[in-house]
């Protein structure tokens, strides 16, 4: 009796059901963003190259007081520029669209977006994942066009403040 | 739909301008043209400036603006038309 319960028991283990175990190394998803990353920091380069320029005139003329004709020129062409009916816009596109573009480009060239709905043992739910490249160039471009346009903005607040006063 | 579907798919790769680091080269008779343009009119803006300014600084400071103005029109145009190998990287 007592060898017929062990045969039974051995029967019942060999029989037992194991759960499957994928040992296959989780894949790496492939995270493709919507710009190319080097080609993005290429034009970003040439396109906030002007409103860097313009902006080192106006702080080294302002802020370290050189009263050289060269920084106080630059200062003189971008309000020229405003008074030229033909080229009028062309001041604001490059001191602010242009940096805005770069922004754009850039981000889009290190960012990555992933929405999915998920659902773990009846358990629904939806998941965003924003994944971020770490390429150095182009996070250094979206810093530098982030602080021109709030030199920009901040000078734009402050002098129409200062009319209204 | 089908006709809009074949039209979505069209690529246009002109391969007129080849990328290494910032600068743009020109690799196709297109692209020289472009770029023989770009630095004429950079020629010719400096010889418009240099005729209405009173000093070299003025020269100068009006000029580099113009140049790096041509600089970022010339960069659209190339980053458009460049050959595109790698891709999403």
């Amino acid at each position: 009796m007592n060898m017929e319960n062990e045969q039974n028991f051995l029967d019942q283990m060999e029989n037992l059901k194991v759960p499957d175990v994928d040992t296959t190394p989780h894949q790496q998803k492939i995270k493709i963003t919507i710009m190319n990353a080097e080609r993005s920091a290429a034009l970003g380069v040439w396109l906030i190259a002007v409103p860097c320029f313009f902006l080192f005139c106006v702080i080294m003329y302002y802020a370290f007081h050189i009263k050289s004709s060269w920084f106080g020129a630059m200062y003189k062409l971008v309000t020229g520029l405003s008074k030229n009916p033909y080229i009028d816009f062309l001041a604001p596109v490059v001191l602010l669209i242009l940096p805005m573009i770069t922004i754009i480009i850039n981000t889009l060239a290190i960012t990555h977006v992933h929405y999915e709905k998920r659902t773990i043992s009846q358990l629904k739910y939806s998941e965003l994942n924003i994944t971020v490249k770490i390429k150095w160039l182009n996070i250094l471009l979206i810093l530098i066009s982030l602080t021109i346009l709030l030199i920009l903005l901040s000078f734009a607040m402050t002098e129409n403040i200062s009319i209204q006063n | 739909m089908e006709h809009r579907k074949d039209l979505s798919k069209v690529q246009i790769n002109l391969n007129w301008f080849t990328r290494r680091g910032v600068f743009y080269w020109p690799v196709s008779i297109m692209g020289w043209f472009i770029m023989i343009l770009a630095i004429a009119f950079a020629i010719y803006r400096f010889m418009a400036i240099d005729s209405q300014s009173h000093s070299v600084s003025d020269t100068l400071i009006n000029f580099v603006f113009n140049l790096l103005l041509i600089g970022a029109a010339y960069a659209v145009i190339a980053y458009f038309t460049e050959s595109k190998k790698n891709d999403h990287q």
